[in-house]
C-alpha cells in the first residue's frame, strides 16, 4: 500500500469510528430513542406476564419453555421486534437528517460519501446490536424464570447456552442484513416505511412460497441458524434447509450488494430539503 | 505559477423543467467577493454547486484544482455555512464542532482546543455547552459560521452570513471576513442586501434568474454597462463654470449643482470620454478641484441598472 494510501485508510477509519459513535448516540441515547425502548419493552411485558400466569401444571417440565421460546423467536421475535427495531434505527440514518434538515453538516465533512454509508451502518449496526440482544437475552430468561430451578439450570447448561448464542448470532445477521436493506431504503424512498411494511408481508408469507421465491427473503437464511426447529404450520410449503455456510454467504453477500447501492445513491445525493 | 482559484465553466443547474443557473461561467480569485442578487435569483444554488450539496447538469467546477464531487479533498479546503437555519437535534454548541473537527480528522484533544478558540472568536464560548435549539437567531447564525471557519479552510462560502445579527455582531463579522481575505483566503459572501456586499467586497458576481449578469471589480462592473448613465461627482469651487462646458459634451444626459453650491453631478453614458475631457476643461477653466469621484458605484446602483425595476422588489 503505498503512503498516501494508507494515511487515507488510516484517515477513513477514524472517520468510521466517529460517524458510528455518533449515530449510536442518536439512536440510543437522544430523546427519539423512545420508541425504540418502548418496542424492545413489548416482548419483556409479555414474558414477564406469561412468567406470572403461567398455569402450575405448564412449569413442571422446563424442556417445554426450549420449544415455546423457540416459537416466540420466529414469529414474534424476529419478524416483528427485530424487523421493525431495525427498520427504525437503519431508516432513520440518513431518512432521518433529511427531515430534520441536518444532513448538509454530515455532507460537508471531507468523507467519501461511501465512507459516510459505512460508518452510519456501523453505528446502526452497533445500535441495534446493543438494543436487541439484551432483549433476547432477557426473553430467554424469562421464557425458563417460571420452571424455577430446573429451568434456570437447563437454561445455564451448556445446551441452553448454546441455543442462546444461536439466536444471538441470527440477531445480528439479521441487524446486519436488514441494516443494509433499510439504510438503502431511507436513502431512496421518501417514506421507507412503506416499502418497509411490503417487505415484512414479503418475509411474513415465505414459509407459504416455493423455494424459489423463498430464496429471495432473509428470514429463509436466518431460520438455517435456528437451534430447535419450529413447525410451521399445516399450509407451509417446505423446502430443502440451507446449509449454514450458504446462509451467511447469501446473509452476508447481500449486505454488501446493498451497501454497495447505497454508498452509489449516496454519492449521487443533493441535498434539496424543500421536494423531501 | 499563477494563484489557484474556483473556475466555473458554463455550469448550469436545472431542476426537472425548472432553471437553477443557466451557463455560469466564472473565475473567482482569493480575496473577498460578493455574490448578489434577489432572493430566488440563484445564489444559494451557485453556492450549493460550488460546495457538492448539488450536482451540476452541465459544465465543470473546480475549487482550487479540486472537483466538488470529491468530498475527501474538497471540505479540508472548503467551509460553508448554508442558509438552512436547522441543526442536529440536542447538540450543544460545543459537541457540534468537536463533531466537525473530528470527521476532519483531529484528535479528541486538538478537536476540543480548536472548538473552544473558535467560539471565543465568534464570541459564543459563554453558550457552548447550551443547546443550540436555545439559541437565538443571531447566535445560531454564528454557530454556523463557526463550523464553516472551524478548520480553517481555504475558501469559505458564506450564505447570507449577515441575517440575524444585530449591528455590532454584523460588524465583527464583517472584520473577520475582511481579516480572512487577507490572510489570502477565498471569502465568497452572498446578500441579497446590497449594501453589505458593497461594503464587505472587493469583488462582486451579480445574478438574476440564474444568469451572471456582472462580474468583476465594483467600479470595473460599473463601467462596463455603457448603456446606463454613470454618475460622478466633481468637488470643486465654481461648480456653475464647469456645469456650462460639461452640457456642450453629447455623451453627458445631465448636470445638477449640489445642495452646498461647493460641487456638481454629472451624468454621462461614456465614462472614459468624460474623465479625458473634464480634464482639459478643469485645465482651461482654472477651477481648484478638490474630489472627483464616482458618485453611484455602490453595487446598489449597479445593480438597479442591470437589473431595472422588475428586480428592485427583492433588493433593500
Amino acid at each position: 500500500m503505498s503512503p498516501a494510501r494508507a494515511i487515507a485508510a488510516g484517515a477513513w477509519r477514524n472517520q468510521i469510528k466517529t460517524l458510528a459513535w455518533n449515530e449510536l448516540r442518536r439512536s440510543l441515547f437522544s430523546r427519539r430513542s423512545l420508541p425504540l425502548y418502548l418496542l424492545v419493552a413489548m416482548p419483556l411485558v409479555l414474558m414477564a406476564l406469561r412468567a406470572v400466569f403461567l398455569p402450575e401444571a405448564a412449569r413442571v417440565d422446563p424442556s417445554k419453555a426450549t420449544v415455546e421460546f423457540a416459537e416466540v423467536f420466529l414469529f414474534f421475535l424476529l419478524r416483528f421486534i427485530v424487523f421493525f427495531a431495525n427498520a427504525v434505527i437503519f431508516v432513520r440514518l440518513f431518512r432521518g437528517e433529511i427531515l430534520e434538515r441536518s444532513l448538509h453538516y454530515t455532507l460537508l465533512a471531507p468523507v467519501p460519501r461511501e465512507v459516510l454509508v459505512l460508518g452510519k451502518y456501523l453505528g446502526g449496526v452497533l445500535s441495534a446490536v446493543l438494543l436487541l440482544v439484551p432483549t433476547i437475552c432477557a426473553s430467554y430468561f424469562l421464557t425458563y424464570l417460571p420452571h424455577g430451578a430446573p429451568g434456570l439450570q437447563l437454561m445455564v447448561s451448556s445446551s441452553g447456552l448454546g441455543i442462546l448464542a444461536r439466536y444471538i448470532l441470527i440477531v445480528v445477521l439479521a441487524s446486519c442484513a436488514y441494516g443494509g436493506l433499510f439504510i438503502l431504503a431511507g436513502l431512496y424512498f421518501k417514506n421507507p416505511m412503506v416499502p418497509a411494511i411490503l417487505f415484512l408481508g414479503w418475509e411474513t408469507l415465505t414459509p407459504f412460497l416455493p423455494a424459489f421465491l423463498k430464496s429471495l427473503s432473509f428470514v429463509h437464511y436466518l431460520v438455517s441458524f435456528a437451534p430447535v426447529p419450529v413447525s410451521l404450520g399445516a399450509f407451509a410449503l417446505l423446502a430443502r434447509p440451507v446449509a449454514w455456510w450458504l446462509a451467511l454467504l447469501a446473509l452476508l453477500g447481500s449486505t454488501a450488494v446493498l451497501l454497495f447501492l447505497a454508498g452509489r445513491v449516496a454519492a449521487r445525493l443533493e441535498v434539496t430539503y424543500s421536494a423531501d | 505559477m499563477s494563484t489557484p482559484s474556483i473556475v466555473l465553466r458554463d455550469v448550469s443547474k436545472f431542476y426537472g423543467e425548472v432553471l437553477g443557473v443557466n451557463r455560469v461561467n466564472l473565475e473567482i480569485p482569493a480575496g473577498l467577493t460578493g455574490l448578489v442578487g434577489p432572493n430566488g435569483s440563484g445564489k444559494s444554488t451557485l453556492m450549493h454547486l460550488l460546495t457538492g450539496l448539488l450536482r451540476p447538469s452541465r459544465g465543470e467546477i473546480s475549487i482550487l484544482g479540486v472537483a466538488p464531487d470529491r468530498p475527501e479533498e474538497l471540505f479540508r479546503l472548503v467551509g460553508y455555512c448554508t442558509q438552512y437555519d436547522s441543526f442536529p437535534h440536542g447538540v450543544t454548541g460545543i459537541s457540534f464542532l468537536r463533531y466537525a473537527l473530528a470527521l476532519q480528522g483531529m484528535g479528541a484533544e486538538e478537536a476540543d482546543q480548536r472548538a473552544w478558540e473558535v467560539l471565543e472568536k465568534v464570541g459564543l464560548a459563554e453558550a457552548a455547552n447550551r443547546r443550540i435549539a436555545g439559541y437565538s437567531k443571531g447566535m445560531r447564525q454564528r454557530i454556523k459560521l463557526a463550523h464553516a471557519y472551524c478548520h480553517q479552510p481555504q475558501v469559505l462560502v458564506l450564505d447570507e452570513p449577515l441575517n440575524g445579527l444585530d449591528p455590532m455582531g454584523r460588524a465583527e463579522m464583517i472584520d473577520l471576513f475582511a481579516e480572512l481575505a487577507a490572510e489570502g483566503r477565498h471569502v465568497i459572501v452572498s446578500s441579497h442586501i446590497l449594501h453589505e456586499v458593497d461594503v464587505i467586497s472587493d469583488r462582486v458576481v451579480m445574478i438574476h434568474g440564474g444568469s451572471v449578469v456582472a462580474e468583476g471589480e465594483i467600479r470595473a462592473v460599473r463601467s462596463e454597462i455603457t448603456s446606463h448613465p454613470i454618475q460622478v461627482l466633481i468637488r470643486c469651487d465654481r461648480p456653475h463654470a464647469v456645469a456650462s462646458r460639461l452640457f456642450e459634451l453629447s455623451h453627458v444626459v445631465e448636470v445638477r449643482i449640489v445642495d452646498d453650491g461647493l460641487g456638481l453631478l454629472a451624468r454621462t453614458r461614456d465614462a472614459g470620454a468624460f474623465f479625458r475631457e473634464l480634464n482639459a476643461i478643469v485645465i482651461e477653466t482654472g477651477v481648484d478641484v478638490e474630489t472627483v469621484a464616482p458618485a453611484d458605484e455602490s453595487v446598489h446602483a449597479v445593480y438597479d441598472y442591470l437589473i431595472g425595476e422588475s428586480a428592485g422588489g427583492g433588493a433593500s
